[in-house]
């Protein structure tokens, strides 16, 4: 047991030196921190960074990368050796007309 | 008509839901931040513990809390993203110590079903982007370009449809993702995707377990350069990483939080439900996982999130009790545990019900809540007081009196401090180096106990022991004059002011004497019937040396009397009752108004106002204050008088408007307290306490007090009664036998002061308490407490069985008069015309108390109303009842006394989920619903349309962005009736997050007034991560969000005293109002909570 509780990782051996445990009886850390309030204007991230999600709805990007993948110059043979499977591919004009 | 609101939080959130160690004030500073749902704190690592730097509120409820390293930055930044689906990247800036939003952004679908197990949000550790997973079905992706920015979100579809957890996995090519999720036969697997970013999809991962223990909740990635993930179950825990699969059993638990402890994560702490922590290791050569071990640490407070700081000291953070700080010992205590408490943060979450008791009747009220959950529950006394600032303290046992000196009559400080014991004296005194040190008044006695000490005039010194009053030069320090008691006899009590001495020996004896320069003068001396039990000459305002009046406490005959001085005749007699001795008595005058005031060694004081010239007492009030003896002494803060009383429960008396207040000190237990003022702490209190004399400040301004009363189980509903002194609360208590969990509910009795149990009736097997009120019924004086139960048996979805239960309070216990079974559950009680109105499921039912031909008595049904899905929550008022359901929002019901029948009136045709409803006048209802919203509406008694009538208008709409359990009327500060406050009608909220709130019905023209304050506040105090106000308060569920009306942000408000003077002058100006005159607007409205 001794061994698995031995040798606490230590960032900075200072921390915690000075803490003397409370006993039972103490009162709770009454310490409270001040509360923040920014009046300052770098409360507003860069232009750039004001990020939002892209506009195109996740079916109909999938619709065009199959499209695109459909177009693209067909190079290896062994794509072919498998004819039912691309004629599963939706058309390029129905993606386009789905909403 | 209490339309227009305030809303204010009296107490802020303190239910800890994230915490998160970095380095985020300074590359080389070590930093807590943790997340109290709306707010986040940062503390900071230090030698003498946690050090709190800021507490930031956030416009939103934290869903997400992570620090994370972009590449090349020197320091972490911080990600946070809310339920409402924003998210912000805030970084520190060390030179303004300002927070800097590096990045922000709304992450919502317009179309999407919420997750039921709440959102998760994770940072690839090598930075590469961000996973939110906040709608079934989709995993979101925000990527972070090379320079560290983030780029356009977009969303991969997920497979999995109930996601329990996902992390992210150490060491991957790619960004890869494991998740832990539920089929639709309800067994669990984990299997991994790795992100392809340019394709937008997921990729089959390299790993995946199917069929995992069946309550697997938690996924905890392994660091490199092991790499894998543990998988964390009720009854094994698991380790599978490409190249090994390891697995133990362990005694079953719900693990509800972890923490890593080594950087490498061989070892990780694991905290479960019942508050066990224990150490999770990783054993294993080289890099090859041999196997897992856990051990048993000890307990803590039951945690949601567990931190591991430095040097074996760990941050608990708790939803259900408060949360710690412990340090990890390497030898087992007595008990066997290896954790050591180091300090405790109060949590009053969750509130699960509350009552507010004037239990002095000072028009004070003070709140008692069932907070805490398991084995953490807890019941807490919150109440408005002052706080001591204690700057030093020294160990010391035994004092029995405490007294300050000068050491000249026109020195401003204070230079003595004489601490009395039992046989000796000792005079502490402030060095040179503005310490207290050991010293000596060589005039003095030293071998025996101080009865009494003061400055006298002429740069004199007196003393008072058992054989003696001792007269000494304080700049000599030598004795000038001493006189003895008479042989046989030995001063009891003595008292003194700058210029008399009153003391009095046994027999009754009374001795006046004057001081002189150099010399003590006996001026008079008579004896009384019985032995004196205490004394004062504290002189009047109008003449600080010398007192025309003296007060004696009697033993024997119980009385307090009124001498004249110096002639020691009579003036007054006044006889307290009882068998209990005056302990202490003091002359005082507070704004012009003289008291006196007289404690007895019950904890009780009394007060009587005081006739200067005739020495007649008039207008005796009691209160009680403790239990123990009080000694009264008085002090002066900020030029004004205000008097300490030393006791169990330590007061400060002070007046306001001419009228007596008595707050309650942040000390446990105080037994003697003087006035210390010197350089080095100037005005100041030396206080000693158990066994310790301390040194502290006052607080000038009031704040909330709570006192915590641990009861080792959770209760749910409280309910006080005055006639019996009693509180009485239904609780349950989570058995452990050897392998099931069992839970036993009661009814406790307890008492007012202590809070202890001293009755208690267990309900049957399945039985829950529901509701308990403390009623009186027509032509029965008795108050009785009534109590609703429902039998919650495992197979029935709704309860189908309840019991109205009708107790007495006899001889401190609990006695059964009446039991009434219903059908169904009794969600709550209300006295009701002196009869009683029960909501039992869907329906209303009103009951009567008959008396029987055999002279006992029992609940008869007398009318109902049906048509509610779930009646939870019912309030009323006269011959109304506004109730709440489970899902059809507020209702209005009338009771009608002739045709003996409740109908509906009016009800509001949204589809609110409610959580609590009050009454705020004959028309407007308040409802709080489960979207953390809360609504007035208003009954339209006036419309032309039988329609129109029938329909409650929603006049109000606020996100407060808190659950609220429970509303009551009441006011948690004295209610001054000639301050505009006072006029101002509030309820009292309590939440889970354990915020006690005030809702203050505003006049309309305030309202409007504070409206501008506030739209003008908005635009300067920002919106931390550039988080929009005005977004943050609209009234939000699934089906609309609409922009918050008849509701003010009191805590936004109020912040306008927190700003700069030139911000202030800047809103002054803009709002066209002197600033002197806004500042005291908002001041009085702090003075609301």
């Amino acid at each position: 047991m001794g061994s698995l509780l031995d040798d606490w990782p230590s960032y900075d051996p200072h921390n915690f030196s000075q803490l003397r445990p409370a006993d039972s009886s103490a009162q709770p850390s009454k310490l409270t921190p001040v509360t923040y309030r920014p009046t300052h204007n770098k409360t507003l991230p860069p232009p750039d960074q004001v990020i939002s999600t892209e506009a195109r709805n996740i079916l109909l990007r999938h619709f065009y990368q199959k499209s695109e993948e459909k177009f693209r110059p067909k190079r290896a043979a062994s794509d072919h050796l498998t004819p039912e499977h691309s004629c599963k591919q939706p058309r390029c004009d129905y993606a386009d007309g789905a909403d | 008509m209490s339309v227009w609101n305030y809303v204010v939080t009296a107490h802020k959130p303190t239910n800890v839901t994230h915490s998160c160690v970095g380095n985020f004030t300074s590359p080389q500073e070590l930093n807590l931040v943790i997340a109290k749902c709306t707010r986040i704190e940062i503390h900071l690592l230090t030698p003498h513990g946690l050090q709190p730097m800021l507490d930031v509120p956030i416009y939103g409820r934290i869903a997400t809390l992570e620090l994370f390293r972009p590449h090349g930055e020197p320091q972490d930044f911080l990600f946070i993203a809310t339920e409402r689906y924003k998210f912000c990247v805030l970084q520190w800036d060390a030179e303004t110590s300002e927070l800097i939003t590096r990045a922000m952004g709304d992450v919502s679908d317009r179309i999407g079903r919420p997750t039921d197990n709440g959102q998760i949000g994770l940072i690839d550790p090598d930075c590469r982007l961000i996973g939110l997973h906040l709608y079934d079905g989709l995993f979101k992706v925000i990527p972070f370009d090379n320079k560290g920015q983030l780029k356009e979100a977009f969303n991969i579809r997920l497979e999995e449809l109930l996601v329990l957890d996902i992390k992210f996995l150490y060491g991957c090519l790619k960004p890869t993702i494991v998740v832990l999720y539920q089929d639709n036969k309800d067994a669990r697997h984990a299997k991994t995707y790795e992100i392809a970013l340019k394709d937008k999809d997921f990729v089959e991962g390299p790993l995946s377990h199917t069929n995992l223990d069946n309550g697997a909740g938690i996924l905890i990635p392994v660091p490199m350069p092991l790499g894998g993930v543990i998988i964390i179950g009720e009854e094994t825990i698991v380790y599978c990483s490409v190249t090994a699969f390891k697995a133990i059993p362990i005694r079953p638990s719900i693990t509800r939080a972890y923490g890593r402890v080594d950087a490498d994560g061989s070892r990780y702490l694991l905290g479960d439900n019942a508050g066990f922590l224990h150490l999770l290791v990783i054993t294993h050569e080289r890099e090859r996982v041999t196997g897992l071990k856990i051990e048993h640490l000890g307990e803590t407070s039951v945690a949601s999130t567990i931190s591991y700081l430095d040097n074996a000291v760990v941050y608990i953070g708790s939803s259900y009790g408060d949360s710690q700080l412990i340090k990890l010992n390497l030898q087992p205590d007595a008990k066997g545990s290896y954790v050591e408490v180091l300090e405790k943060y109060v949590n009053l979450g969750p509130i699960v019900d509350f009552c507010v008791v004037d239990l002095e009747r000072q028009g004070q009220g003070q709140v008692v809540t069932c907070s805490g959950a398991y084995k953490d529950g807890s019941l807490r006394i919150v109440r408005n007081g002052i706080g001591i600032n204690e700057q030093a303290s020294v160990e010391l046992q035994g004092i029995k009196g405490l007294w300050s000196l000068r050491s000249s009559t026109n020195d401003p400080y204070d230079t003595f401090l004489v601490v009395s014991f039992i046989n000796e004296t000792r005079v502490l005194a402030m060095n040179m180096d503005d310490e207290l040190e050991e010293s000596e008044i060589e005039g003095f006695c030293a071998e025996a106990q101080t009865l009494f000490c003061q400055n006298a005039i002429h740069d004199q010194l007196v003393q008072v022991t058992a054989n003696s009053v001792r007269l000494v030069s304080s700049t000599t320090r030598e004795l000038l004059h001493e006189w003895n008691a008479p042989s046989g006899y030995s001063v009891n009590v003595a008292t003194a002011n700058a210029s008399q001495v009153l003391l009095a020996t046994g027999g009754g004896h009374l001795v006046y004497l004057e001081i002189g320069n150099g010399k003590l003068a006996e001026v008079k001396h008579v004896q009384l019937d019985y032995e004196i039990s205490c004394l004062d000459i504290n002189p009047s305002v109008e003449n600080p040396n010398y007192s025309t009046l003296a007060a004696v406490g009697m033993w024997t005959d119980i009385s307090v009397r009124i001498f004249s001085l110096p002639s020691l005749e009579l003036l007054a007699k006044e006889n307290l009752g009882g068998e209990i001795i005056t302990r202490s008595v003091l002359l005082c005058t507070f704004e012009g108004v003289s008291y006196l005031l007289c404690t007895l060694g019950d904890g009780h004081l009394l007060n009587f106002l005081l006739n200067l010239s005739t020495g007649e007492l008039s207008n005796r009030k009691k209160v009680s204050l403790g239990t123990q003896p009080i000694m009264l002494r008085t002090f002066s803060s900020k030029d004004t008088t205000h008097v300490f009383a030393a006791s169990d429960r330590p007061t400060v008396i002070y007046s306001s408007n001419k009228k007596l207040l008595y707050s309650n000190v942040n000390l446990k237990e105080v037994s003697h307290m003087c006035p210390f003022n010197s350089a080095a702490f100037p005005d100041s209190l030396a206080i000693a306490k158990e066994g310790e004399l301390s040194i502290g400040t006052i607080d000038d301004i009031q704040k909330l007090h709570i006192r915590t009363i641990p009861l080792g189980e959770h209760a749910r509903r409280i309910c006080h009664q005055e006639q019996s002194r009693t509180f009485a609360i239904c609780s349950l208590k989570n058995c452990q036998t050897s392998n099931e969990e069992t839970e036993m509910h009661f009814v406790r009795l307890l008492d007012y002061q202590t809070f202890e149990f001293i009755s208690t009736y267990p309900l049957d097997t399945y039985e829950y308490g529901c509701s308990i009120i403390s009623c009186s019924f027509s032509d029965d004086n008795n108050a009785y407490y009534c109590v609703g139960t429902a039998y919650v048996l495992p197979e029935e979805n709704e309860p189908s069985k309840g019991r109205i239960l009708v107790f007495v309070v006899e001889d401190g216990k609990l006695q059964l008069i009446a039991e009434k079974e219903t059908k169904g559950a009794v969600y709550s009680l209300n006295a009701f015309n002196g009869k009683l109105l029960a909501a039992i499921n869907q329906k209303i039912q009103l009951y009567k108390w008959m008396l029987r031909e055999d002279g006992s008595r029992e609940l008869q049904a007398e009318c109902g109303h049906y048509g509610h899905i779930l009646a939870f929550y019912v309030q009323t008022r006269g011959d109304f009842i506004v109730v709440g359901d489970l899902m059809k929002s507020i209702s209005l019901l009338l009771y009608k006394h002739e045709e003996g029948a409740i109908e509906e009136l009016a009800r509001d045709y949204n589809a609110n989920w409610m959580s609590a409803v009050e009454i705020l006048d004959d028309d407007v209802f308040l409802g709080a619903e489960n979207n953390y919203n809360l609504f007035t509406v208003r009954k339209n008694s006036d419309a032309a349309t039988d329609e129109e009538r029938g329909r409650l208008e929603v006049v109000g709409e606020y996100h407060l962005g808190e659950f609220v359990n429970r509303i009551r009327h009441g006011s948690l500060v004295m209610r001054l009736p000639d301050s505009e406050a006072g006029h101002i009608p509030t309820v009292i909220f309590g939440t889970i997050n354990g915020v006690i709130g005030v809702v203050a019905s505003l006049p309309h023209d305030q309202y409007v007034f504070l409206e501008k304050l506030q739209a003008n506040l908005v635009k300067v105090i920002k919106g931390v991560g550039g988080l929009s106000h005005e977004q943050w308060r609209s009234f939000n569920n699934e089906k609309k969000t609409v922009d918050a009306r008849n509701f003010l942000d009191g805590d936004l408000i109020e912040s306008f005293l927190d700003l700069s003077r030139s911000r202030m002058d800047e809103i002054a100006s803009s709002m066209g109002v002197p600033l002197e005159e806004l500042c005291k607007k908002v001041e009085e409205l702090t003075r609301l909570h």
